[in-house]
């Protein structure tokens, strides 16, 4: 099946809602992937789609309006070069770019060897183009330099559950088994406005008569329609987790035939959570130890407890160990693996799952294979048909590599694929300067983004509705984007550029632009990894509204729950983790006196490249949001110019006063240029995530 | 006197600067200026098995110490958290929980720990101390973690002739005293906590929540005199009296009566004349830093065992002291944060980090079921303008006292509402503004909501205002028009209620 024309509803057993030219696909955003139907080709409009069991129909305001970047007046059609000296942009054909790309690509390597070209791609692209541009790096240009913005997204989480549980699968059961929860325990996640139709399901939990903790520094829109709230320091989740470990212990709550039948570790995390009594807790995170003890209780005495972390919790520099800790929580109370309770990660990108599963990141291979291991190597290599030891070896991660660029040694050239880099990267100042140091910067975008406007060439492609693929949701449940109306003219797919690319630079194998073909070939790549997509096509998941991997056969239903009999580890069992909390990278002091933490808003979504060109979407622009009490002390009221200023750089927006943030913090949505500059570019040391979630700023009146 | 050698830590109250934090500081600094290695091979003694003692052994498993490190323990049991010794008395923590770091932990590391043993004597000249069963261990270096011991107040007829405690009195210092006093409680009615500190107040909950009526007796003219005022000691006294235990302030313990026969209680006669009938007397008057050993080998010793900002005795530098029984610029302390950072920080030194100590912060907390209190520095001593907030018919008494915008100390009794923030700002030094001191001890104002006004955004899923929804007639015509209601749900009930004020339809069924 080839793109290029609707595809019939009707086809393959979809649930036929009839109207000749609705399609069924998937929103554009996050990870949710709430299912949606396209009506009409030369205006498109959005109709619910009742039947997918994700959202059941509804849509937050971003779905809704997803259709406002088709056609977008922005929307960039003609490959472009622009010229360095005059800063000139040109319109030039397909192939006088590719041409070009691919001339530059192979200077560069010739002078510079293979890892001077790097490959930068997103969690928002489908599996197809994800697969594909791993192995792209791997095979066409030979270089370990390829890793993406999801380093930046869930790395942590990930990093942890492959720890923990030996494998990492955002939520380990579907989105809805959270109705049943007994306690659902949000750390560091707003999915009311990151998710918002996923709040239906917290609110039926409510309705069932089951209690919704949330912990955030904010009450947020989430807090509001919880039981309990806590608002902790930003950067002391882990310290709180510690907590709620101590008070487990000593009130005798751990599940201890459960930790004796499935678990291992758990004696040096008793020990080192001894250390961490209530008040102790108290101090470092600013929750009350009564509070602390509330929690627990609650916790204690549930049958079903769901602890969900996000962003929140995550983006620190000890990011992956505050997972870990909460899934100790998870592990004491016996947990993981029963029936409507467990851990599990709100993924964010709408690809974040899928895009770190097939091979985009430095150390990992399709189907969750490490690059390293020669077994993993052999495998991949025979499915691609080349030799395992051309493969390279490992490469930097995200921010190591944006670092790295330009500098000796460093990547001299790079393709971008689905990122605006200088929006969303942490210290983006300097990110932005190391971009602007390479020989040769190529992006892919649908629009001009901040990061397209400081390339050398822009490739235009194509958006979601104009191309199929799959994605793989915050389930695990790979679903099916099906293109709903033909590309505008001039925009090719990122499938075709890697091709030609490819064919261009004298790969010794040929790119599929066929996506079903792709994502056979990624099927047969993943077989017997942990995500195994193998029996996975096109026409089950149109069948099935999702398959859930692992599914390694055609006669396999599918895993939507994980964990009931066995851990993906070597011995079965769940590894508990001793961690101990370190505290931010960055503390505050006398110059820089309150946390700064970084966020979404609802009407917009990451980088903004997309949501900010939508009309229906309001768009105000970044805002401080800040307590009265700290709002007082600067002398400052609500929607007066502020400036926020960090070791880093500084910004001027509106003050937004509110009794619902923590007094000691400041919170600045990141979907606009410059917001990340603030941030600090501290590394988690095992995921590479950055601390978008805490650094310190001062505060003053502009 | 009970217990030589291995206490440490006084169980009083917590505080806890962030321990990461300090260790922290030090780790940056270490990275700046490395000093010279230890030799391999160096064989470092610990006298004590407390919190102090345990911290910094983590701290030198953590840093890879490169030394031999033998702990010696008089405790017969593992390093255990001692300030949760009350929580334990008063049911809500498993004696087992305490437990910091089990003996296979220190095997596994290397260490040689041996509880149950006592020091009888440091020789420094042959570089060797001497337990009391003669066995000689040899050192290098030596760390002495040695706490504090219990004071024992004045009173006639407490100390038996063979130097034991009465058998109705128990002191509350170690697992084996809490034990000894979680045995005695069944049995008794009635109990007399000796000390109204931090430590008295929470034994005295933890009996009467067991169900024991206590009483409690304080020499000073109000509870809690060395960390609050007179004023909020009276409220928390108020609150004491509410919960069942009464408070004699300004009175002594002065003799201790036998009523004969093992069977029947004693009574406690204070100064006042007043007699108080018990069947159990609990010591929690204070402690003092134990130094007999430092004393006996000769180091240098006032009210503790000095050292200097290395943690190093001035008269040996082999010989280091840290936590309760150690004396730095002239002061001792009796809290876990200040023992931790000066653990963390030894422990950094002999790894090879040139870290200097500059002193600690303190927040103490009373850890008792229906008591709140935190006390923040020392808000009885250390000057700067005072905010205070009392309510004593609520039991409400907050102090913040304020140096240049900055909150140097506080107290805040009965109402913790704002205590982790109050802390973090006391922690981290923060500039307050003028109004603020007196805003942080004042709730949240409360307001009643507005009536929406029309442009108010009810639905953010959709973008939808207050006025729009009040345009519809009904939720289906609003889904259909607006999609409101269709995102998360949230606001299903807000616009529910804004298209029935705003339809007529229903008081038009109703007169019908």
């Amino acid at each position: 099946m080839s793109g290029g024309t609707a595809l019939p509803l009707a086809s393959a057993g979809a649930t036929s809602r009839g109207a000749a030219g609705a399609t069924r696909t998937h929103c554009p955003y996050c990870s949710l992937q709430c299912g949606m139907t396209l009506v009409g080709q030369r205006r498109t409009t959005v109709e619910p789609w009742a039947e997918f069991p994700v959202n059941e129909g509804a849509l937050c305001r971003k779905g809704w309006s997803a259709t406002g970047l088709l056609g977008h007046r922005e929307r960039l059609t003609t490959p472009m070069v622009r010229d360095r000296s005059t800063g000139e942009w040109s319109g030039v054909t397909w192939d006088e770019a590719l041409d070009l790309v691919a001339r530059r690509l192979r200077e560069v390597q010739a002078g510079h060897g293979p890892d001077a070209v790097a490959v930068f791609g997103g969690g928002g692209l489908t599996n197809e183009k994800a697969y594909q541009l791993g192995k792209f790096a791997r095979v066409a240009l030979g270089t370990s330099q390829i890793d993406y913005n999801g380093r930046w997204c869930m790395s942590s989480a990930a990093s942890a559950s492959t720890r923990a549980f030996g494998v990492d699968r955002g939520l380990p059961f579907p989105l809805a088994d959270v109705e049943q929860a007994d306690v659902v325990v949000l750390v560091g996640s707003n999915l009311a406005e990151t998710m918002p139709p996923a709040a239906r399901h917290l609110d039926r939990a409510r309705e069932n008569g089951g209690k919704v903790v949330v912990i955030d520094p904010r009450r947020t829109a989430t807090a509001d329609r919880a039981d309990v709230v806590l608002q902790p320091v930003p950067g002391t989740d882990l310290a709180l987790a510690l907590g709620v470990l101590h008070l487990l212990v000593a009130g005798g709550h751990v599940d201890e035939a459960y930790v004796a039948a499935r678990t291992t570790g758990f004696e040096a995390v008793r020990e080192s959570a001894a250390a961490w009594w209530p008040e102790r807790v108290e101090r470092v995170t600013g929750v009350a130890a009564s509070e602390l003890r509330a929690l627990a209780d609650l916790l204690a005495d549930h049958e079903r407890v769901m602890v969900l972390t996000a962003r929140g919790a995550e983006q620190h520099a000890q990011g992956s160990d505050t997972v870990l800790a909460w899934i100790d929580v998870a592990l004491a109370l016996g947990m993981p693996g029963r029936q409507y309770a467990g851990y599990g990660c709100l993924t964010g990108q709408g690809n974040g799952q899928g895009g770190r599963e097939h091979g985009q990141k430095a150390d990992q291979l399709p189907g969750y294979r490490m690059i390293d291991d020669p077994a993993a190597r052999a495998h991949v290599a025979a499915v691609w048909g080349v030799e395992p030891d051309s493969l390279p070896g490992r490469g930097r991660s995200a921010y190591e590599l944006l670092d790295a660029l330009g500098t000796p040694g460093g990547p001299r050239a790079m393709l971008v694929h689905g990122s605006n880099i200088v929006v969303s990267a942490p210290r983006a100042t300097h990110v932005q300067e190391r971009l602007e140091a390479l020989d040769l910067l190529v992006v892919c975008d649908l629009v001009m983004s901040e990061t397209a406007a400081l390339a050398d060439v822009v490739l235009p492609v194509t958006q979601w509705a104009e191309e199929t693929g799959t994605m793989t949701n915050l389930e695990g449940r790979v679903i099916l984007r099906q293109q709903a109306r033909p590309a505008p003219e001039g925009v090719r797919s990122d499938l075709d550029v890697i091709a030609g690319l490819a064919a261009r630079l004298g790969s010794p194998i040929d790119f599929s632009t066929d996506p079903e073909e792709v994502f056979a070939e990624l099927g047969r790549a993943s077989a017997g990894g942990k995500a195994d997509y193998a029996g996975i096509t096109y026409d089950r998941i149109r069948a099935e509204h999702g398959v859930f991997w692992p599914c390694p056969s055609p006669g396999h239903p599918g895993t939507p729950r994980l964990f009931a009999d066995s851990f993906a580890t070597s011995d079965g069992r769940a590894r508990f983790h001793a961690v101990e909390h370190r505290g931010p990278a960055e503390v505050v002091d006398a110059d820089y006196p309150v946390h700064l933490t970084t966020g979404r808003v609802l009407a917009q979504y990451q980088s903004g490249a997309q949501t900010r060109r939508i009309a229906d979407l309001p768009d105000d622009g970044a805002f401080a949001e800040m307590h009265p009490l700290l709002a007082g002390r600067l002398g400052v009221a609500d929607g007066m110019p502020v400036t926020v200023r960090t070791r880093r750089g500084e910004i001027r927006v509106p003050a937004r006063v509110t009794t619902t943030i923590r007094p000691d913090t400041v919170f600045v949505p990141f979907h606009w240029l410059g917001v990340n500059r603030l941030v600090n570019d501290a590394l988690d040391p095992a995921s590479r995530m950055p601390e978008f979630k805490v650094c310190a700023a001062r505060v003053e009146a502009a | 006197m009970r217990g030589e050698g291995g206490l440490d830590a006084r169980s009083l109250a917590l505080d806890a600067r962030p321990p990461a934090e300090a260790g922290g500081r030090a780790e940056r600094s270490a990275s700046d200026e490395r000093a010279s290695r230890p030799p391999a091979g160096e064989r470092l003694v610990v006298v004590g098995n407390g919190m102090a003692a345990t911290r910094l052994v983590e701290g030198l498993v953590a840093g890879g110490y490169a030394g031999h490190v033998t702990v010696l323990g008089d405790e017969p049991v593992p390093a255990y958290n001692r300030i949760l010794l009350s929580a334990v008395l008063e049911g809500t923590h498993a004696p087992d929980a305490l437990t910091l770091r089990s003996p296979d932990w220190y095997a596994g590391h290397g260490i040689d720990l041996r509880t149950g043993t006592r020091v009888l004597a440091v020789d420094r000249g042959h570089g060797d101390v001497m337990l009391v069963d003669g066995t000689l261990v040899p050192f290098d270096r030596l760390v002495l973690a040695t706490g504090s011991i219990p004071t024992l107040p004045p009173i006639r007829g407490l100390v038996r002739h063979d130097g034991s405690l009465h058998p109705r009195v128990h002191a509350f210092r170690s697992l084996a005293d809490c034990e000894g006093l979680l045995a005695a409680a069944p049995g008794a009615r009635r109990a007399v906590v000796v000390g109204g500190g931090l430590l008295g107040l929470q034994v005295a909950r933890a009996l009467s929540l067991r169900g024991v009526a206590t009483e409690v007796v304080e020499g000073a003219e109000h509870v809690l005199h060395r960390q609050v005022s007179a004023p909020a000691g009276k409220v928390l006294a108020r609150s004491l009296t509410r919960l069942g235990t009464t408070v004699y302030t300004g009175a002594r313990v002065v003799r201790l009566h036998e009523h004969g026969g093992p069977e029947a209680g004693v009574g406690l006669r204070l100064d006042t004349g007043v007699v108080l009938d018990t069947d159990l007397v609990v010591l929690t008057a204070g402690g003092r830093p134990s130094t007999a050993l430092a004393r006996g080998a000769g180091l240098e010793v006032r009210r503790g065992v000095v050292v200097d900002d290395h943690l190093t005795s001035p008269t040996d530098p082999r010989v280091h002291a840290i936590g309760d029984c150690a004396e730095h610029r002239g002061v001792t302390t009796g809290f876990v944060p200040p023992a931790w950072e000066q653990a963390q920080l030894l422990a950094a030194r002999l790894c090879g980090a040139d870290v200097v100590h500059e002193g600690s912060r303190s927040v103490a907390r009373l850890r008792a079921t229906d008591l709140d209190v935190a006390v923040l520095g020392d808000p009885v001593g250390e000057e700067g303008e005072v905010v205070e907030v009392s309510n004593p018919v609520a039991g409400k008494h907050s102090r913040l006292v304020v140096r240049d915008g900055v909150i140097v100390a506080a107290a805040l009794v009965g109402d913790l509402s704002r205590v982790g923030l109050i802390t973090q700002h006391y922690d981290r030094g923060t500039v307050l503004g003028v109004r603020e001191p007196g805003d942080l001890l004042l709730p949240d104002p409360v307001s009643e909501p507005p009536a929406l006004p029309d442009e108010a955004e009810v639905c953010a899923c959709a973008g939808v205002s207050a006025g729009e929804v009040r345009g519809c007639s009904s939720l289906e015509h609003l889904r259909e028009t607006t999609r409101a209601t269709t995102g998360c749900g949230g606001c299903e009930q807000v616009c529910a209620a804004l298209v029935e004020q705003a339809s007529p339809r229903r008081a038009v069924v109703e007169t019908r």
